[in-house]
Formats: structure tokens, C-alpha cells, sequence
């Protein structure tokens, strides 16, 4: 098939680059290799939330702190981008959110601290507004609630943890459990099935009857801190009406996968592109880029047992570390997927890990080399193709999860990735 | 006075002392078993879990070999739950393999273990999974799967029914005396630092490659040599049966499907010391390419995480290193040899023949204790409970453990998806006050032991730590970190292929979704440095004081 620009990934960074083409008139088609791990690992858009991996201090201002970031790491992929990049990147998505029916909040000038499900604070920049009444800067005391036989969220656990480090003068922090009626303990269920059951009326209101029971000790402007499960697809009606029937403000908190945040998220977006005429070819990991003459001519898909040529005017390959795809990692070298070169930063199976799991991975810095344009250049450092480009967690040289960055740089590369393949 | 009394003190809880506290119990001899770690956390957890039939060791060591044969039918009548009777190939590859049989056929005679040799044609279409290398192969029905850990707690909990201790993070530090004889141990709590006595009559020493580091205490010599042996897991079963190379035995032979898992080994390097086994990534690829050699789907399966485990040689004096030293075990009597009256201990050996050498050992405990019962622990089942026992993969729980494999699995709850771990195979151990850290619960339900390594359950099990243990948030956490942690170390040296993917979930979810490096970070901070919320732009919390954000990492 051909096409004017073939974005491929299944994260933020494809989907902001597809809408960006879409939005300037362009013709664009998705390339969608399948549901990605990605999906487990979102929750919020997190664009900077501590300076440096070992930094205790959360970032107040993420768009300051990308500035600074910029000034002192002329090549980190933030500089590559470019901060107007993230700017723009930033509004053309809470614009898309809107559009989408998603009620999204946050800005640049601002980092939200939000408890996550082992009751740390965490910073977040851009979050769903069913997120925001956990906002930590506020003084309400908190009950988090927590449900029988459901271990991916526990109450117990996290308000523990939050009362240490969130908890001086009128704050407070306490767990409450209620019954899902209807769920057997003994039977396995997950976030999304409670998700579904939430957007039914009558199982809402009895929740919310138990849970109102429960935390009206804790005073009038106790606010409730729930399990991320407030519906599938309907969940701004579900957070509205469960807010009204229980009297206090509520708020999600990310879960153990599957994460309904991740799912509601990709999945709307992603379907909102295709009511509104962007191609999607589903389910088709890519695995070969043709060359020549400087240019990238075709990509081969793997689709429904054959294999499908795409021809494009330009290529942005979107794919998201490791997590989508978009690294292929033998005992000696780790490759990329499409033109097989052997990427910056592999070394040898122990040199890609730290000794320990919490610390700065030395693999999710491999990835490609990019020039200002965000090109994949080869090893003698030139272009390897004018009209492809990287966007998101592929290109080389940063590790999201120290920092807490991961999805600003999805955005910002995957706007300036559109930008440079509509000029191309 | 000692804190308390028993009749006999056994050091060490792998599968030897665990033996040797049943073999006691069973005689009506009082027992406390201390260990350092946890049950099953040294040598025998670190094994294989190859159930010899004695093939491995018929040309150099037929004595072994011979204590193989006979105990392993004695572990198929009283430990069948532990064991999957998958029966064994022996292959040749090469002409150096094929120069080997003779001898090979010989010691299988010499030894009684059954060994058919069948066609290639056949034995393929028996077992799909050997390579087109595999030139002639012998049928070893006896060869099978032991799981070490399970056959630890049912010795542990068979004894426990009849009113023996077990301590846990229990190091000996020193022993108390009457003249030449041993009146009582001393004890440390590894954990808390607490100091214990416990009086006794005897104490047998098992701690197969440290018992030199407990005979020191009392100034004698025990000489065991600590050899090194690295293991790798892959992903799924990759064979019906067991599979070894016909040769003398070297590196990467022996392919042992393992519940859910494959285990392939090993390797043979002799170190300074037991507890020092690093892992090269390059020794788990050569081990791969050997076993890969024997069976398709060993260099393409998933490799999840590598382990080493060190063998217990003691050495008889001989000149032999490694492989070439016995796998025969040595019963000493220090009150003969040293003068100590009231100690004995238990060297050599392997996991198969834990019951023979802790039929020794309490033969002649017992013996200077005057007692003359005499050993009945191959009579009956370590369950004693119900005769009708099944195999492992699908026991039901007979051991009065809980089981790690429900009956039916369609929609239950699950704490462990990998491994398929209910809710109330963990709840009981929780409660039990040897379960110290996670890394014990694992060890006894396989929670934690699949593809995520631990990734999504490690968050349950800290829940359960506060909820069922009321421990407090940080606490829990730190051992959700330890037990990630943990399988960290063994996911490093097996880091290509789908590992990337996985371990950026992992990161993903408790670095990204959880804040856990963070939360790390704040919880080793002195308590004063509260990780409050920055002061807010506008609104403004009082503004004047700065958060404090000391540069400490997390530091493990």
C-alpha cells in the first residue's frame, strides 16, 4: 500500500505524531504492532519528575526543569526535540483529550504530587482529572479504599507508607476495605471487570453506600483515594455520579496491571484517529525498511500471514523501548527492528544491567543514534535514511524511569518527529 | 541455665538436616533444627533437582551410584509428591561419547540401574525434542525430577507434627561444654541480633559445605571443599523426560523438566568459599550451546534466570578435583576421632541420598544416646496422612503443606499467575514464624518463580505483609524491593531475547507507576527528612522552608 507518512508504535509518541499530521491536513496511516506492555505502564503523562535519577527532590516546574535539562545535556533527546516541541506537543493532545471525551488535566507549570499504590508521592505533569483530588499539596485528610479479594490495590499498604512521608498537622491518611457485591473472594477478577461493573448503576450505589458508611468519621472534607477501576468506557460519567453518590471528593490510583488508566487511554485515542479517517493497519509488527538512494523506499509488515509492503513519503518509527518492540536483543548485539543495525549503547548481556533493579539501566539508554532532525544515523554517524525519523523511548541515550519522563518525551519527539517528516 | 533444652541440636536446614529431624522425631528424640537462612536456601535449593538414578555416576563413582539406585526407590514410596517420574534419556553426540557407552553399559550392570537402549527412530518419536546430533540413546526409566524445596518442608513439616523445632535465621556462634562434652549451642537471630542457648545431649552437624565453619567453632577440622555448579532456567518444560549426555560428565549435560520450568546444568568450579558464586553470562551461553546439542528448543527457549548452588565434596585425602571427587557421603564421630563427645557430622553426599546419610548420622547419634529405636523413615510416607499420593505436578496438599498447584485453576484467584499460586496456598505461611522474609514464601509456594519473576506478585505479598503480619508499610516494601531485588540478580546474566521486555515492565511498573526508587530513597532518609510535597506555585504552603532533598541512593 502507500501511504504519505507511515507512523509506526502503539504509545504516546505514535499517536501524537499521527495526530500532529493529521491536524496540519496530512494524510497519515498508523502502523499498530499489537497491545503493547506499554499499556501496563501508564497512568499518568509524566514529563519530568526529578532532575536526575538520584534526586530526591521532586521537579515543581517541568517545563523549567526541561529548560535546565536542555541547557546542561545539549544532546539528550528533550534537546532534540526541542522545548517548543513539547509545548506544542503538549496542547495538541489535551486539545485531542477534549475531543476525545477525556476530561485530562495539569499544564508545564506545574507538577502534581499523587499517591501511587504503595502510597509514595509521585510528580506528575498532564493527569486524567479522576486523578487530581489526590493532589498531596492539599490538606483534606485521605481514606484510600480498598476492595475485598482484590490484591492489585492495597489500601493497608499504601496508607502506611503515605502517612510517613504525607501526613503533618490536619492531614491524615487511613484504609478502609468495602465488598464488591456479587464478587466471590475465592474467584479470579482483575481492574477491568471491576471497571465494567462500575458503570452499572445499582452496583455502583451500593459501593458507594458502603464506602460512605466508612469514611464519614474522618470528617466532612475527607476525600476517598480508590483503585484506578472507575469505569471502562464510560468513566467520566462513572467518576461524576459515584463523586455525587458518595458525597466526598475521589480519586483514582494506578493498579497493578491490567491498568484500566493505560487501556482507557491508548484505546480511545487510538480509536478516536479512526472515526476520524486516519488508517490504522492493525496488528502488524514491522520488520524490514528497504533503502536507497539515501531514502527509505518501503517498510515490510508482517500481517495476517503475509507480508505487506508499505510506501511512504516519509517513515516515523514510534516504537517505545524494549516494551513495544522495538529492540531486538541477541547475546552479543541488540538491533533494531527495521534496518538490523546494531544499536548505540549494547554491550554484553551483564554490561546492559545495573546489580540493582532500582537503579539506572544501562539498556534503556540503547537505542538509536538520531541527528537534530531525529534521523537514525549509521555507525559513520550520517543519516540513514532523509525522510525516516525516531520518536519516543528508541532513540538512544535515556532511561525514563529515574527521572520520571517518560511520557513528555513520547510527546515532544513524536511532534517534532511529525514536523520534520511533513518536510521531508 | 540455657534458654532451652531438647535432646538434639541439627545445624543446618537443607535436605540433610531436614532428615535428619525427621529421622529423629520419628525415633521419639527430642529436636531443634537451627539454620542460618532459610529451609532449603543453601545447597539443596540451589540444586537441580535431578532424582539420580545413579546413571551420572556408574563409570567413576559406583558407590554413588549404587546409594543412588537404592534411595531413589526409597523417595518414590515416601516422598512421590515431590518427584515427577519422568524417566531419563542418556545421549551420544560425538565419537568421543560413543567411545564411552561401553563403560557406560557396564556401570549401569555393575550398579542394577535399568537402562534399554532404543533407536534413535524411536526414541524421537518419543521424544520430539531430541537433536539431529543425538546418534544412539539409552531409555534410564529411574532418571526423574525432585523438587528440593518441597521435599525440605514435608521432611520439616513430618517432623514438625511430631513436636520438633525448626529456627530459622538461626546462626551457631559458639557451643556450650562439659569438659570434652557438648552441653548446649549458642545462637544468634541473623536478623535481630538476638542471642539464645539452646541445652542438648548431641549435635549433629549438617551443613553439608559449611560444616568446616561450624567444626572450627569447637577447633576441629572438617574438610569439605565447595565446588560451584551454575544452573539455568528456561522457560518452559523444553522435554517429556530428562535428558544427559552419555559421556563423562561435563559442562551444560543434563536438561531436568521441572514443573513449569526446565532446569539446565551445570557447570563444576571449585571457590574460595560457599557463599562466593558469581555467574559469567558466558558460562550460561556455553551451557546453552551444550545442552542445545542434545535437545531443539534449548538455544530458543526463553533462558528466565541462571542460579549457582554449590556441591558439599568432602575431601577423603585423594588427589581429585571437582567432578572426579566422590559423590559419597562420610559420617564422622568427632568423640572418636576429636575427643568431642556429643558431635557428629554429616558430610558429602547429594540431595538423593539425604535419607541414607541422615539414617547415618542419627544411627550412631542415637547410638551414644541410648536409644534403640531404629530408623523407620523409608517405611512411610513423609505425609503420614494418606497412603494414595500422587505425583508432584498434581498432588493435592499431602504433605500438610500448601500446595503450589490448585486443582482447579479456571477462574480462581491467583497471587502468582506464572505459577499459578491461590490465595490460600500463601495465607498459611504467613503465620508461620520460620517464613522470615518473602524470598521464604517463595520457596515454598514457587510464587515468584515464573516469567515475571516476581514482578506483579512481589506487590500482593508486601500487601499480605501488612495485612496479615501488621507490619508496617516500609517494612513491607523493603521486602518487596529485597525480593525483586533477588530475582534481579538472577535475571542479569541471562539478559537478551525477551528479558529486555520484561525487565522494562518491571522497571515500568514499580520505578514508573509506583514511585518504589523513590520511595526507597525516603525510607533509608532519617525520619526527620519528611518527603513533603514542594511549596505550591501560587497558592503557597507557607513557602519559606525548602523541602531537603539529600543525594542518598538507595543502597542495598
Amino acid at each position: 500500500m502507500k501511504a504519505d507518512v507511515a507512523v509506526v508504535g502503539s504509545g504516546l509518541a505514535a499517536l501524537v505524531a499521527t495526530r500532529s499530521l493529521q491536524k496540519a491536513g496530512r494524510n497519515p496511516v498508523l502502523i499498530w504492532p499489537g497491545l503493547s506492555s506499554l499499556y501496563f505502564v501508564y497512568a499518568t503523562v509524566d514529563v519530568l519528575g526529578y532532575s536526575d535519577a538520584t534526586s530526591l527532590q521532586p521537579v515543581e516546574h517541568p517545563g523549567t526543569g526541561v529548560a535546565a535539562l536542555i541547557a546542561d545535556h545539549p544532546d539528550h533527546p528533550y534537546a532534540r526535540a526541542g522545548l517548543d516541541a513539547l509545548g506544542a506537543g503538549i496542547a495538541l493532545l489535551m486539545e485531542w483529550l477534549e475531543e476525545a471525551g477525556f476530561r485530562w488535566r495539569g499544564s508545564l507549570d506545574r507538577n502534581l504530587l499523587l499517591p501511587t499504590a504503595i502510597g509514595t508521592p509521585k510528580p506528575s505533569c498532564l493527569y486524567p482529572e479522576s486523578m487530581a483530588a489526590g493532589d498531596l499539596g492539599r490538606d483534606e485528610p485521605i481514606v484510600l479504599c480498598g476492595f475485598e479479594g482484590y490484591e492489585d490495590f492495597v489500601p493497608e499498604l499504601a496508607a502506611s507508607n503515605l502517612s510517613r512521608s504525607w501526613g503533618a498537622g490536619d492531614q491524615s491518611v487511613r484504609a478502609i476495605r468495602v465488598s464488591l457485591p456479587g464478587f466471590d473472594s475465592g474467584k479470579m477478577f482483575t481492574s477491568i471487570d471491576i471497571a465494567r461493573n462500575l458503570e452499572n448503576d445499582a452496583f455502583r450505589r451500593e459501593v458507594a453506600q458502603q464506602i460512605r458508611g466508612k469514611a464519614t468519621r474522618d470528617g466532612d472534607h475527607v476525600r476517598v483515594g480508590l483503585p484506578a477501576v472507575l469505569g471502562l468506557t464510560h468513566d467520566t460519567d462513572v467518576y461524576d455520579r459515584f463523586q455525587s453518590e458518595l458525597g466526598h471528593p475521589i480519586f483514582e490510583i494506578p493498579t497493578l496491571p491490567p491498568s484500566v488508566l493505560g487501556l482507557r487511554l491508548f484505546d480511545r485515542l487510538r480509536k478516536h484517529l479512526q472515526e476520524t479517517g486516519v488508517e490504522i493497519i492493525w496488528a502488524a509488527p514491522a520488520h524490514a525498511a528497504e533503502l536507497s538512494g539515501g531514502r527509505c523506499r518501503r517498510i515490510h509488515l508482517k500481517s495476517a500471514g503475509r507480508e505487506q509492503p508499505v510506501e511512504a513519503r516519509a517513515y516515523i518509527l514510534a516504537l517505545e523501548d524494549a516494551v513495544d518492540g522495538a529492540m531486538r536483543a541477541g547475546v552479543r548485539t541488540i538491533r533494531d527492528p527495521f534496518f538490523h543495525q546494531t544499536l548505540a549503547q549494547s554491550g554484553v548481556p551483564t554490561d546492559r544491567t545495573d546489580e540493582s533493579l532500582f537503579k539506572a539501566q544501562p539498556f534503556a539508554r540503547v537505542g538509536y543514534a538520531v541527528t537534530d532532525r531525529l534521523q537514525p544515523v549509521g555507525d559513520d554517524g550520517r543519516p540513514l535514511a532523509s525522510n525516516a525519523f525516531v520518536a519516543g523511548g528508541a532513540i538512544a541515550g535515556y532511561d525514563p524511569a529515574g527521572t520520571k519522563s517518560r511520557g513528555g518525551l513520547a510527546i515532544a519527539t513524536g511532534y517534532r518527529a511529525a514536523q520534520e517528516a511533513m518536510a521531508a | 541455665m540455657p534458654d532451652t533444652t531438647t535432646g538434639v541440636v541439627v545445624i543446618g536446614g537443607g535436605s540433610t538436616g531436614a532428615g535428619v529431624l525427621r529421622d529423629l522425631s520419628l525415633r521419639g528424640i527430642d529436636a531443634v533444627l537451627v539454620e542460618k537462612g532459610d529451609l532449603a536456601s543453601g545447597t539443596t535449593g540451589r540444586s537441580h533437582g535431578l532424582l539420580h538414578s545413579g546413571g551420572r555416576y556408574c563409570v567413576n563413582d559406583l558407590a554413588a551410584a549404587i546409594e543412588c539406585v537404592e534411595e531413589g526407590r526409597v523417595l518414590r514410596r515416601i516422598a512421590k509428591t515431590t518427584i515427577e517420574d519422568t524417566g531419563g534419556y542418556f545421549v551420544s553426540v560425538s565419537e568421543e561419547d560413543l567411545a564411552w557407552e561401553p563403560r557406560f553399559v557396564e556401570g549401569c550392570g555393575k550398579a542394577g540401574i535399568t537402562c534399554e537402549r532404543i533407536s534413535v527412530e524411536e526414541a524421537r518419536r518419543r521424544e520430539p525434542a531430541l537433536s539431529k546430533h543425538v546418534r544412539t540413546v539409552f531409555w534410564i526409566p529411574e532418571d526423574g525430577h525432585l523438587d528440593p524445596f518441597y521435599l525440605v518442608m514435608g521432611n520439616v513439616e513430618s517432623a514438625r507434627r511430631r513436636g520438633a523445632q525448626v529456627r530459622t535465621y538461626t546462626e551457631v556462634t559458639g557451643f556450650t561444654r562439659d569438659g570434652n562434652r557438648l552441653t548446649g549451642v549458642l545462637t544468634r537471630d541473623t536478623m535481630t541480633g538476638e542471642e539464645t542457648s539452646i541445652g542438648c545431649k548431641a549435635v549433629i552437624n549438617a551443613t553439608g559445605a559449611w560444616a568446616g565453619f561450624v567444626a572450627r567453632l569447637l577447633e576441629v577440622e572438617v574438610k569439605v571443599v565447595p565446588v560451584k555448579g551454575v544452573m539455568v532456567v528456561l522457560s518452559h518444560r523444553v522435554a517429556h523426560a530428562t535428558i544427559n549426555r552419555c559421556h563423562k560428565p561435563g559442562d551444560g549435560d543434563i536438561i531436568v523438566p521441572a514443573l513449569s520450568v526446565a532446569i539446565l546444568g551445570t557447570t563444576s568450579a571449585r571457590v574460595p568459599h560457599p557463599e562466593v558464586l558469581p555467574i559469567e553470562w558466558d558460562e550460561v551461553r556455553h551451557m546453552i550451546e551444550e545442552g542445545a546439542l542434545m535437545a531443539d528448543g534449548v538455544s530458543t527457549a526463553r533462558a528466565m534466570r541462571a542460579y549457582a548452588g554449590v556441591r558439599p565434596l568432602y575431601d577423603l585425602g585423594a588427589e581429585a578435583e571437582g567432578r572426579e571427587m566422590s559423590r559419597n557421603f562420610a559420617v564422622i564421630d568427632h568423640e572418636e576421632r576429636d575427643g568431642i563427645a556429643g558431635f557428629a557430622s554429616i558430610v558429602g553426599g547429594k540431595v538423593t541420598t539425604y535419607r541414607l546419610m541422615a539414617e547415618r548420622v542419627t544411627d550412631l547419634v542415637a547410638h551414644r544416646l541410648g536409644v534403640t529405636t531404629s530408623c523407620t523413615t523409608a517405611e512411610g510416607p513423609l505425609n503420614d496422612r494418606d497412603d494414595d499420593l500422587d505425583q508432584l505436578r498434581h498432588r493435592p496438599a499431602q504433605l500438610g503443606v500448601p500446595k503450589p498447584h490448585g486443582d482447579e485453576l479456571s477462574l480462581q484467584a491467583l497471587v502468582c499467575e506464572c505459577e499459578l499460586v491461590r490465595p490460600q496456598d500463601v495465607a498459611p505461611w504467613f503465620a508461620d514464624p520460620a517464613v522470615r522474609t518473602l524470598e521464604d514464601i517463595r520457596r515454598r509456594t514457587r510464587t515468584g518463580m515464573g516469567p515475571c519473576q516476581a514482578a506483579i506478585c512481589s506487590y500482593r505479598l508486601a500487601g499480605r505483609l501488612v495485612t496479615d503480619r501488621h507490619q508496617d508499610g516500609p517494612t513491607a516494601t523493603r521486602a518487596m524491593a529485597d525480593l525483586l531485588e533477588t530475582r534481579w540478580r538472577g535475571v542479569r546474566p541471562v539478559f537478551w531475547g525477551s528479558q529486555l521486555r520484561q525487565a522494562q515492565v518491571t522497571a515500568g511498573l514499580h520505578l514508573e507507576l509506583f514511585n518504589l526508587d523513590r520511595q526507597l530513597m525516603f525510607q533509608s532518609q532519617p525520619p526527620s527528612h519528611a518527603l513533603l510535597p514542594p511549596p505550591l506555585p501560587r497558592e503557597g504552603r507557607g513557602g519559606g522552608e525548602e523541602a531537603h532533598a539529600p543525594e542518598v541512593a538507595s543502597k542495598r
